[in-house]
Order: structure tokens, then sequence, then C-alpha cells
């Protein structure tokens, strides 16, 4: 069995989830292993996979098994259709799922609320993304390492961008550029759009315009990259054309936030207490991003991407936490000429 | 055809639309969570991103039956238009959690709303409220496109089709797929794209649908996602791409044969252009969606489109949206959907020879007071 499965079955019979419908991707990738078509954006709640506590299967809305591990076997694929009602028939119709007292889904729509409260009358809709954020948040050996290769392929995609960092590049060039660099590497999905953004003022912009970079902007650098689903992300900030004193003494500005930053994240961290330094942010990287609540104390073996921004410089480093501090995974320069 | 674009225009007519759907309805409000809904009510951009980040960033907005300009709560402020009034653009509201979701609640007007989807802490926090399906709401609002939003596809649209230009020049035997998205993406930015909102899909398609993919229906399998598998001569490659220009979507489709197309290939798209061509001979205000169904059928084996699909979709800001044309909706939806001025559907029929592969393109038509006008180039058949 998939080790994703095994620890979504076991957070289910914690959460107390008899049958997980799951309409985010990352979540259906996570226990299935199935490589789906990727899509940009936040798309509505429709069910696209079946967890079975009962039986232990995972069910998946596809015509075909290509891209579908063999765990996954044909018979447990159900019907695409443009019809919900049909969609719902369909997974109602799966072994172990009407008998279900729970049902876990991991968001919903108003049309789908009404359907699930028809065909399972006797059934609660319990949170079911709950339950897939606790059973993805610390990851194993073999997840570790997919992240590691993603982040040297976002960062040899990086390193080609911050080499067209000259005059006369528009910033959303560089988006190009970095997403043709990863897919030469193999993959095609980007984690998110570049930011690559000259810094006028704070807060940094994160959407790249037409605009023109000219010698001595100053550019804050933002990407990442998904490889067989896997993010692998980071952020920079780089002058175009020679570096100046006063970069040295911004970057040494913004170090001196940092350090004491990475410092703390280590095991028995609260996420909140991280978040409340001025410019700093922290989420969870595994299958994209992922959400981690204030309330939540670092564990070892969970992924983090912490972010600064102080003193108009950008930096964001992709953290594995330990018992006796963190492993920090990026290892881009922070300055060119390798600072 | 015009040049003219006025996006300021835009937002407002778009905005005033939903405003008058909201009173007519008698809601509140609309509180809108899908990003492609909020792009269309309020204009605002957020940095496309894997769903996962997305819907952690996601903007919101909240769109009054009053008139007002809509609020919209975004981690990117830049992405707001600039003539949205600055106490109306809030810092993001994380909907992960609970106290993103009750803040939400607290920033709603008294009555109805009209809401397009949950998160789950959203979901608890609303209970008791009464909510409708914004959907019902955004959907004929969307239906039918001003001339700026044609305008925006078709922009979006040219600069698809230029990047797929320079991609066709790399076409050949021993080059992957990866390759080609390579090229695609760092084209579209330097023409202007805001964002790729797809993988680009390359399929080799097999000779016979027996050959695999596994199809579950028997029919055709497409898309699959792209992989490096080398092309060899004589491939056939089913293309598919979207991008986004000003929170609008292109829709691009057509077929690479890998060496260039010999006459069978040609024949099959010749095939395809009759499919087409008969259901632009019965596009234009009053036909039905079933018009353009029985039209593409004639003379035909079957229903000649991917029946997990569609003979034509809608596009927008969503990149397949209502007018659906020809779905397992059945044929009373279709018969019952009326085509009208303003509304823009993508045609994407295919022709399947069962071991010959076959041919497949997009062509995108806006209905116009008396019959259409494309929106993208009119197919040229098979390339490579």
């Amino acid at each position: 069995m998939a080790e994703g499965l095994t620890r979504a079955l076991d957070e289910m019979a914690r959460q107390d989830v008899d049958v997980l419908v799951l309409g985010r991707e990352g979540n259906a990738r996570f226990v299935s292993g199935a490589t789906r078509l990727w899509l940009a954006g936040t798309r509505p709640f429709a069910p696209g996979c079946v967890v079975v506590r009962e039986t232990g299967a995972v069910h998946l809305m596809s015509a075909t098994d290509f891209g579908v591990p063999a765990e996954v076997p044909r018979a447990r694929l159900y019907p695409m259709s443009w019809n919900p009602v049909n969609v719902m028939g369909a997974v109602a119709a799966i072994a172990g799922v009407s008998s279900a007292r729970r049902i876990g889904v991991d968001g919903l729509t108003p049309l789908f609320e009404q359907l699930f409260t028809a065909t399972f009358p006797g059934a609660h809709l319990a949170d079911g993304e709950a339950v897939m954020r606790a059973a993805r948040r610390v990851k194993s050996a073999r997840e570790i390492e997919s992240i590691r290769a993603a982040i040297s392929v976002a960062e040899d995609a990086f390193a080609v961008t911050a080499e067209a960092l000259r005059p006369g590049v528009r910033e959303l060039e560089l988006k190009g550029v970095f997403e043709e660099r990863m897919c030469r590497s193999g993959t095609t999905t980007p984690a998110f759009e570049g930011a690559f953004c000259v810094v006028d003022d704070e807060p940094v912009r994160r959407l790249a315009s037409d605009r023109v970079i000219v010698d001595g902007d100053l550019v804050a650098m933002s990407a990442g990259v998904l490889l067989d689903g896997w993010e692998g992300s980071l952020a920079r900030t780089r002058r175009c054309g020679a570096q100046t004193t006063e970069d040295r003494d911004r970057r040494s500005r913004w170090a001196a936030q940092w350090t004491p930053l990475v410092d703390r994240c280590r095991a028995g961290a609260r996420v909140g207490d991280l978040r409340v330094s001025a410019g700093a942010s922290i989420h969870g990287v595994g299958l994209g991003a992922e959400a981690l609540e204030d309330s939540a104390a670092l564990e070892p073996g969970m992924v983090v991407q912490l972010e600064l921004e102080a003193n108009g410089v950008l930096g964001a480093d992709t953290l594995l936490v330990g018992d006796d501090g963190a492993e920090v995974l990026t290892a881009f320069p922070y300055a060119a000429g390798g600072d | 055809m015009t040049d003219d674009l006025d996006l300021a225009r835009m937002r407002r007519d778009r905005h005033r639309k939903v405003v008058d759907a909201l009173d007519a309805q008698g809601l509140a409000a609309a509180v809108l969570l899908g990003q492609p809904a909020v792009a269309y009510a309020v204009g605002a951009r957020a940095p496309a991103a894997d769903a996962a980040r997305a819907a952690q960033q996601r903007m919101i907005a909240i769109v009054t039956a009053d008139g007002d300009a809509p609020h919209l709560y975004t981690a990117f402020p830049e992405g707001a238009p600039p003539e949205l009034p600055a106490d109306h653009v809030h810092e993001a509201l994380p909907m992960e959690w609970p106290e993103g979701a009750t803040a939400l609640l607290g920033a709603l007007p008294d009555g109805p709303i009209a809401l397009d989807e949950y998160t789950m802490p959203l979901h608890a926090a609303m209970h008791g409220r009464e909510i409708t399906d914004a959907t019902a709401i955004l959907g004929p609002c969307k239906v039918v496109k001003t001339a700026d939003e044609r305008e925006c596809i078709r922009r979006a649209q040219a600069i698809n089709e230029q990047a797929m230009l320079t991609v066709q020049a790399f076409v050949a035997p021993g080059v992957r797929g990866t390759e080609l998205s390579g090229v695609f993406l760092r084209r579209i930015f330097e023409l202007g794209a805001s964002a790729n909102t797809v993988d680009p899909i390359w399929q080799v398609m097999p000779p016979r649908i027996a050959d695999g993919p596994y199809s579950a229906t028997g029919d055709v399998v497409f898309p699959t996602p792209t992989t490096d598998r080398q092309f060899a001569a004589g491939d056939v490659i089913w293309v598919d791409t979207g991008i986004d220009y000003e929170g609008y979507a292109s829709d691009f489709g057509c077929t690479f044969v890998v060496g260039g197309p010999e006459s069978r290939h040609r024949d099959q798209a010749a095939r395809w252009r009759e499919i087409v061509d008969r259901c632009l001979d019965v596009l234009k205000p009053g036909a039905t969606a079933g018009d353009l169904v029985r039209a593409a059928s004639a003379d035909e084996v079957g229903r000649p489109w991917l029946p997990h699909l569609y003979l034509a979709h809608g596009i927008g800001t969503n990149s397949a949206e209502m007018p659906l044309v020809g779905t397992d909706l059945g044929d009373e939806f279709d018969d019952a959907l009326v085509l009208a001025p303003g509304m823009v559907l993508v045609f994407e029929p295919v022709v399947w020879d069962d071991g010959n592969a076959g041919f497949r393109a997009e062509e995108i038509l806006a209905v116009t007071d008396d019959g259409y006008e494309h929106l993208s180039a009119r197919d040229g058949g098979p390339r490579g």
C-alpha cells in the first residue's frame, strides 16, 4: 500500500472518519499517487477521489489508468460526468460508502452540499481537509528526497534566471526564462507564477509586470517547481548589474533578522510565534504548499518554507525541521558571486 | 473587429451585471471564493499557482446588491484594479482556518447570500445563514460577453497562436513534449501573457484506441499529462494549451504530424473542417445547442467529439464555462440552451479513424447579432 494512503487511513481512524471524498488534487495525489493534468488556480469542490476506511481502497474519477499507479486497479476508476447527480451516484455505488456515518470532505459547494445531504441522509459531513493536513504534515524519508529533487530543479532554473537578469529584460520575461529551464529538466509544472519584481516600495510586488529592468535595479525573485507533484521553491533578491556596498548592508540587516528566525525553526516551536516577526511567513511544503495553523507546533520531519521580507530584501528557503534545529534544504547563494 | 479595449469599462459593466442579478434575486450580497469568479466580479489578479497554493492565498470578493464598489480581500494588493477605493482593498482572509471564516462572516451584510464555494471552516461558520448557489447568479452574467471581454479572449488567443508558431518549428523526431512546453512557456511571457493556466498538452495519439492508454469507456483517451517521451517520425500529436490575458483564458488546439502531414492526415482535417463549417452554418442568435449538435453529427457515424467532454464550450475567466454543447447533460439540456449575441463558443470536434489516429483542433467563435465572428484563427489543418 502506498505510504500516503496508510497515513491517511490512520488519520481517518484517529479523527473517526469513515470515508473521505476529496476534491483537492494534492490530497488525491497523496492517497493515490496518481498524476493527473495540472491546472493553475482554485477549483470548486467535486468528488475526484474517494478513500474508504473499511476497505482501505482508493477510488479515482478517471476514464483511463494513464498516470495511475497499479495500486489503484482499473475497477476502482469511476467515470467523469457533467451531471453532478451522476457523479454522486458513482460515489455512492463505491463499496463501503453508503454505510458511512461520517464522511470527510475537503471542500464543498452549495450544490454538492445538497447532493451529499440527499444521497447520504444519515451521514455527518466532517472536515476532510483536517484529516489530510494531519496525514501529510510530517514527511517520510522518501518524500524528503522528492522535495530535495524538486529543489535541485528549481535552483538550476533559478540560476539561469539570475543570469538573465540584465538591463533591458522585462520582469515578465524572466518568468519565461525560469519556466523554460524548468522544462529542460523534464518538469513542466511551476509551483506558482514566479515573481520577478523591481523593489521600489514595501511590500514587494509579487506580480511581474512588463516593466523594463535597468542597471542598478534591485529585483525580488521568487519561483518554484513541482517535480512529480513535490514542491521545490525559493526566493532571493538580486541587483541588476554590479553589487553595491548598500547591498551588503541591506543583506546583513536582513540576515540579522533571518538567522535567529531560522534558528527558532526547531521541534516544538509554535508556528504563530514565528509569524509574529515582521515580514516573516511560513507554510508547509509537500505536494504543493501546505497550510499551517498558528497553533501548530513544528515537529521533526516537517518541511517548511520560511520567508522574510525586510529592508527591501525578499528571501525564502525550504527547511527540514529536526530536534536540534532545521536543515536548510535550499542552497542557492544569497548574493551573486556565492555570498 | 476592434482594437478597442477599455479594462475599466469592462470591470464596470461586469460589476453592474452582478449587482443587477443580485437585486433581481433579492439577495444581499455575493461572496466569491473561486478565483475565476473574483476575476470576473472585481477584475483583481493574484499570481497563478498550483491549486493548493491558490486555495491558501485565494482572493475573496464581496459584491453587495446596493451597487457600492466590491470589497476585495487579497495578499496581492497590486493586483487590485486601480479604481477600487483603497478602503475596499483588505488584507487576505485565510479561509483554511475558523478565524478567517469568522472574520468573513462579520464583513457580510444581513440577508440572504449567494456563495460559490466553501472551505470546511467557512461551511461551519456559515451554519444558519441563508445561502444560495452563486453560480446561478454569475452564470447568466458571464455567459454573454461584452465587446471588451471578447477582445480580451481574442488577445489571449492571439498570444497563444503566435507562441505556437514558434513551437511548431521545433517539432521533429527525437524532440520531447517537455521541450515544446519550455519553448511555449518562454514565448507566451515574451508576448505579454499574464500566466499559463494548464500544463501544455502534447499527447502522442495511438493509431488505435486499443493500443492504449487504457480507456474505461472505449473512447479516445484525451488529454493526458505531458511526458518526456521522444517523438518519432509519423507521430500524431494532439496539442491543447491555455494562457491568461487580463483574466481571460485562451484555448488552443491543433494537430501536429511529426515529419509533416500526409494525405490521410489532410483528409481527416478536411472532415473536421466540414463538421465545424456545418456548425457555423447554423450558428446565430436563436439557434440552440441542440441545433449545433445535430449539425455536427449530420453525415457522421456517432457524435464526432469526445463523449466525456463536449462539441463546444464557452470560455471567459474560466477556460471552460457555459454554454456547454453536446455534454452528457443530454439532449433536453442542449435543446433548451438558446444562443444569444455575445456568447462565445470554442468548437472542438474530433475526427477519429481507428487504425490511423485522428485530427483535433479548436476554433473560437462569438455569436453576433446576425451570425458569428472568429476570435481565433480559422484552423488551417494539420501542422508539422
